[in-house]
């Protein structure tokens, strides 16, 4: 169980060869740092597990080994030879092969087709399919993997599980390219499966083992534990360690990913004096079900931060966009100040006093083109309006105002808002729902997604500031450690249920992994 | 272990492909059995429907649709759009009128000048297809401009006087039958078998379909698919030449007009026949279904008596309606329709 | 079942805004396009420049410079109305069918009911969800049908020229009255965008229509109003086009679909939507009469006039497109 930080790649490390080594990786986004000096050793014929939190860099990590990002510094070796991967088939030439989180299949191709796509070979001659090669080639990758799917099948008519088997397949197409054992990355492969589909893969990729070398990321630590052999863990764009997954807990993994800190307090709250009376909440929630989410009741009072956690897929966005009417509900009420709220559309919440900041911000938040100023009056228009007549003066003194109320760093209100950073941007996208000063209920969807530090601590002030005021949020944090910090109340959502709910007071927080344990 | 899981950078909203459902067979059977049934409520109402002879019309009068649509399906299945048949078929049927015996000039190529009219039009798709993938213009604002561009040439080759044409094999080609249908019938049926087998045996083919299916996948997969969307626009543009031609076979002389509403016919005839705009479904033989549902429909509409003015109509209406039909079970809230 | 990994933007990527040449060049395209023809006109032929000649000009230009204009809060919306010229010879046909009846009301009753057949069209496309290209072409083709079968496929004269002749004076004696309608309706379109919220609607829906929805503008409504005034402009547009003819026919306006769609492009409106004005759509249709009017006297024959129109299509587009917004271009 050695923590130790493995700050010199240099020697290989003992075992078998190295079959594919990063040393001091470095990848930098405009205000972030997404690795910073990253190193890792992937042995031949070993599952390496790759752990880290939301933001640790596995991604990029990930991007960068197969060709589609770029590292700004540091070097990939493969097998003892320094590589530049400079797209996905560089490294395929080099045997390294990834299966995407989302997966990469054409859909109304056959599963053949897929297998084989893009190195057709002795499949193709003089661009005429034979099928029957065709075939041949793909069984040969399935029962490599020993699957027993039909080749000829429509991909689109198969199950998720299969479609991930016939990913493998794919990707062991590399195998085709150089005489070397290759390395396959698998990119959370069990996000969607069920716990039988997963002992599948498991079994899958022990088999991999024979013959390969395997990379597995998953958030689910227990499966990581599972399956490896070892565990290299990222942090903050470093790796900070790793641990042989034979007798190690999740725990102490889930320890090294958050590190020695904790959960950082954000509670900026000093004086929280909230009436202990029983009042009526500001917002009510019964039986709200969609097509993700099913039964979810949630209170949320005025002034208080109610934050929902849970994983991929546990319906937590949807119910977040159902609530500003962005998301078609079954059945369910939901009532604001004691008035029935119309889920029908995103203008009747508006209206309602309900706002909403869409974790896509450059999508959906904002319109990149237009001013800051326009962005920011974008919803409610009669803020900057005489009658149905805009008022130029009204909306500039209204926009400078809050551009120095929230410090917004632009060089003028007409600016377009595409040429703000992030923090910038995000504080213009929520200070459109306060022109007004009638937002009641604010929902905030991963409000701090893509922000540097600084612009973080800005947004959570900002969040508290308009709580203390009397605003009920809801938030959908970026981090377990967002979530605790910032809420009054956690909700649990699991498979579309709210499942648990956690006090999260100042001075009596729950840990993360208090909540992980009703998570997963 | 985190709260979100999707790596912040990995979630980038793309345009949600809706998943086809495993039992499609409602789309794949409607068609064909709209055919039947369509066809069986006209012979009900009209005699002069039910005549063998008639059938003959019909099949005879979808000849040129067939081959526009032959063409037409393969930008279909990409995902694009294509309007520059009116353009590119006038062109090849001024250029054909021009080259093969005629009132005009001393000019008698026979087969080489349909050729050559085959070639002016691939060329003109393949203009098509290099405005969508080297300057990026949307392909319905391509072919347009591209249509406009063929109706130019044509006009400029027209100069005034109609050519005639004199040519036995291109004249006899409308008139000759074979076994009751006319050549033209018979050129289309090979076409259409042509088309198919692209479509099915071919990497051209199978791309194209993928390109409608999952674009971005196939460029994972080290595949470029500028060449094959250039290639696509060619053959389609290849296909509505041999159309123009036919039409000049028709009417005995070269028009600038010879494809004037094809271009809307055949997107009708594909979309009815079951192709999706958005690209990946459909085929050749759904989109030949669709060019029999509409000549009967024209046809058994003019045989009840309907004004034959009417027939643009009501393939507006049911090109709206096929794709209304298409989309709704898909429509989302907060869903971009452009 | 796709993969966003391509589709993806560099995570808060400082957008370095350096506007090109490309971009410097088509915010002036219409207005240097339009002062070149004109030198170039004037030096090929130096009887251009008169007064008599630009009067003509500008009297051609007024029907396409609405029908344009109309058509470009569509294309503003980031849809497009390819059923404006057909619309337009339908209402040719209506007015001459009504005039007899309706008398001096015939104008507005034709505005009005094309308006409605717009709204009809936005309708179609907002509720169910079909792309604006398919219902407008689908629009197209059935209005040409109707005008068709009500006209019996013929031209109909008007009954009455007085009720149009207001169109055919000249304000001053020099500028169209036709042209003089064309103006106040760009200037009065472009003011009520700019002086309501509207504009802001439009340009985020145009820009992105998610973000516009989510931000609570009334995105449905915004697109039915555009593709109404899309059609009220086609039949002012109309009732210009009757005026100069003395007739409507099924096929009067056929073929000013394609200058009004080059009209809007030159002028530098992005066919992707949100970038664009009313104004540079009368500029472009400006140079679209200019080149139309203008190739003869160069001494190119007309038939190269289509040519023309795909060429500057396919250009301004081209030179327009915003293509950070479109990652795959189908």
């Amino acid at each position: 169980m050695t923590t130790d930080l493995q700050t010199d790649p240099g020697p290989r490390a003992p075992g078998s060869p190295a079959a594919l080594e990063v040393r001091g990786l470095v990848k930098h986004y405009p205000g972030v740092k997404a690795l910073d000096g990253v190193d890792l050793v992937v042995r031949q014929h070993e599952v390496l597990g790759l752990a880290g939190e939301n933001g640790a860099g596995k991604s990029t990590l990930l991007k960068a080994l197969v060709g589609l990002v770029r590292p700004d510094a540091g070097e990939i070796w493969v097998r003892g030879e320094k590589v530049r991967l400079r797209s996905i088939m560089d490294a395929a030439d080099h045997g390294i092969g990834m299966v995407f989180q989302e997966q990469s299949l054409v859909p109304n191709l056959t599963a053949a087709e897929n297998i084989v796509l893009g190195s057709e070979g002795p499949g193709v001659r003089r661009g005429v399919y034979r099928w029957r090669t065709m075939r041949a080639l793909a069984q040969e990758q399935l029962d490599k993997i020993g699957s027993h799917i039909d080749p000829l099948a429509r991909t689109d008519t198969l199950s998720f599980a299969d479609r991930q088997m016939v990913e493998i397949a794919k990707v062991l197409r590399i195998e085709e390219r150089t005489s070397h054992p290759p390395v396959i990355i698998l990119d959370e492969p069990t996000s969607v499966l069920e716990s039988k589909e997963i002992d599948t893969l498991f079994t899958q990729v022990r088999r991999l083992r024979e013959f390969a070398s395997v990379v597995f990321v998953s958030h689910r630590l227990d499966e990581v534990l599972d399956v490896c052999d070892r565990v290299a863990v990222l942090r903050g764009g470093q790796s900070v360690g790793e641990v042989p997954a034979e007798g190690a807990a999740p725990a102490e993994l889930h320890r090294m990913m958050i590190g020695s800190t904790g959960a950082d307090d954000h509670y900026h709250d000093s004086a929280a004096e909230r009436s202990d009376e029983p009042r009526r909440p500001r917002l009510e929630v019964r039986g709200l079900s969609g097509k993700t989410f099913r039964d979810v009741d949630l209170d949320v009072h005025a002034g208080e931060i109610v934050g929902i956690v849970g994983v991929h897929g546990s319906g937590r966005e949807d119910v977040c966009r159902a609530l500003f009417g962005a998301e078609p509900t079954t059945a369910g009420e939901v009532v604001l100040d004691g008035k029935k709220l119309e889920l029908s559309g995103t203008r009747a919440a508006c209206a309602a006093g309900v706002g909403y900041v869409p974790a896509e911000r450059k999508t959906e938040g904002m319109v990149g083109p237009m001013s800051v100023a326009d962005n920011m009056t974008l919803t409610k228009q009669q803020a900057r309006c005489s009658g149905p007549v805009v008022r130029p003066r009204k909306q500039a003194s209204l926009v400078d105002g809050w551009i120095e109320r929230l410090s917004i760093r632009t060089p003028h209100r007409g600016t377009a808002i595409q040429r703000l950073s992030g923090g910038n941007q995000q504080k213009v996208v929520l200070a459109r729902w306060l022109v007004a000063g009638d937002v009641r209920l604010l929902l905030l969807d991963h409000p701090t997604r893509g922000l540097d530090i600084g612009a973080r601590s800005e947004v959570y002030r900002l969040m508290r500031e308009l709580a203390n005021s009397g605003v009920a949020t809801v938030l959908l944090a970026d981090s377990l450690e967002e979530a605790i910090g910032m809420s009054d109340r956690i909700i649990v959502m699991s498979d579309g249920r709210a499942t648990k709910e956690v006090a999260a007071p100042a001075g009596g927080k729950p840990t993360p992994l208090d909540l992980v344990k009703e998570m997963v | 272990m985190t709260t979100s899981p999707a790596e912040a950078d990995t979630d980038v909203v793309h345009a949600q492909r809706p998943r086809p459902r495993r039992g499609v067979s409602l789309m794949d059977a409607g068609p064909p059995i709209a055919l039947v049934v369509l066809f069986g409520v006209f012979a009900a109402m009209s005699p002069g429907f039910r005549t063998f002879s008639n059938v003959q019309n019909v099949l005879d009068a979808a000849a040129v649709l067939a081959v526009v649509t032959c063409g037409i399906s393969f930008v279909l299945m990409m995902g694009s759009i294509d309007l520059s048949a009116p353009g590119i078929m006038g062109a090849s049927a001024i250029t054909v009128a021009l080259l093969v015996a005629n009132n005009r000039n001393d000019n008698d190529l026979g087969l080489v000048g349909v050729l050559v009219a085959v070639l002016v039009a691939a060329a003109l798709g393949c203009l098509s297809g290099l405005a969508l993938v080297v300057l990026k213009v949307p392909s319905f604002m391509a072919t347009l401009g591209v249509s406009a561009v063929g109706l130019g040439v044509a006009t400029l080759m027209f100069a005034g006087v109609q050519p005639n044409i004199s040519d036995a094999m291109l004249e006899g080609w409308a008139v000759e039958r074979f076994l009751g249908l006319a050549r033209l019938t018979w050129i289309a049926l090979a076409c259409v078998i042509a088309a198919w087998l692209v479509q099915r045996y071919t990497r051209l083919g199978r791309y194209a379909f993928a390109i409608g299916g999952a674009e971005e996948v196939l460029a994972l997969s080290g595949v470029r698919v500028a060449p094959y969307k250039v290639a696509v626009f060619t053959m389609a543009g290849a296909f509505y030449g041999l159309a123009g031609v036919m039409v000049t076979s028709q009417l005995g002389a070269g028009l600038v007009q010879a494809g004037r509403g094809f271009d809307f016919s055949a997107i009708t005839a594909a979309v009815v026949g079951g192709t999706l705009l958005i690209g990946g479904r459909g085929g050749i033989l759904q989109s030949t279904v669709g060019v029999l549902l509409v000549t009967v429909l024209t046809n058994g509409l003019v045989q009840v008596g309907v004004s034959p003015y009417w027939q643009g109509g009501v393939q507006g209406l049911i090109v709206v309606a096929a794709v209304a039909a298409a989309v709704i079970p898909q429509r989302r809230r907060n869903q971009v329709t452009k | 079942m796709s993969t966003p990994v391509l589709a993806q933007p560099a995570p808060d990527a400082p957008v370095v805004h350096r506007p090109t040449v490309g971009q410097r060049l088509t915010s002036f395209m219409p207005v240097i396009a339009l002062v070149v023809l004109l030198a170039a006109l004037t030096i090929a032929d130096p009887g251009f420049l008169t007064l008599s000649s630009l009067t003509a000009a500008v009297r051609t230009a007024a029907p396409l410079i609405v029908l344009a204009a109309g058509a470009t809060v569509v294309v503003l919306c980031g849809g497009i109305d390819l059923s404006i010229a057909a619309l337009c010879s339908l209402a040719t046909v209506f007015f001459a069918l009504w005039l007899p009846d309706l008398g001096g009301a015939t104008t507005l009753a034709i505005i009005a009911a094309t308006g409605a057949i717009g709204a009809l069209q936005g309708v179609v496309h907002v509720l169910l969800r079909i792309p604006s290209f398919i219902v407008t072409l689908g629009g197209m083709s059935i209005f040409a049908a109707i005008a068709l079968v009500i006209s019996d496929a013929g031209p109909i004269p008007l009954s009455d020229r007085d009720s149009t002749k207001w169109l055919t004076l000249y304000v001053a004696g020099v500028l169209p009255m036709a042209f003089v309608v064309a103006l106040v309706l760009v200037a009065v379109v472009s003011l009520v965008l700019k002086l309501t919220p509207l504009e802001s609607w439009v340009r985020a829906t145009g820009y992105s229509e998610s973000a516009a929805r989510l931000g609570g503008a009334p995105v449905d409504l915004v697109k039915i109003g555009a593709f109404t005034l899309s059609g009220a402009c086609a039949g002012l547009a109309a009732v210009m086009l009757v005026s100069r003819n003395f007739s409507g026919s099924p096929t009067m306006a056929d073929n000013l679909l394609l200058p009004a769609v080059a009209a809007i492009v030159v002028g530098g409106t992005a066919i992707t939507g949100g970038h664009g004005s009313l104004w540079r759509s009368l500029a472009g249709a400006l140079v679209v009469t200019l080149l139309r009017v203008g190739l003869p006297i160069v001494g190119v024959p007309s038939a190269y006039e289509q040519i023309l129109y795909g060429a500057i299509i396919v250009a301004a587009v081209a030179l327009t497109l915003d293509r950070s917004k479109v990652l795959i271009i189908k």
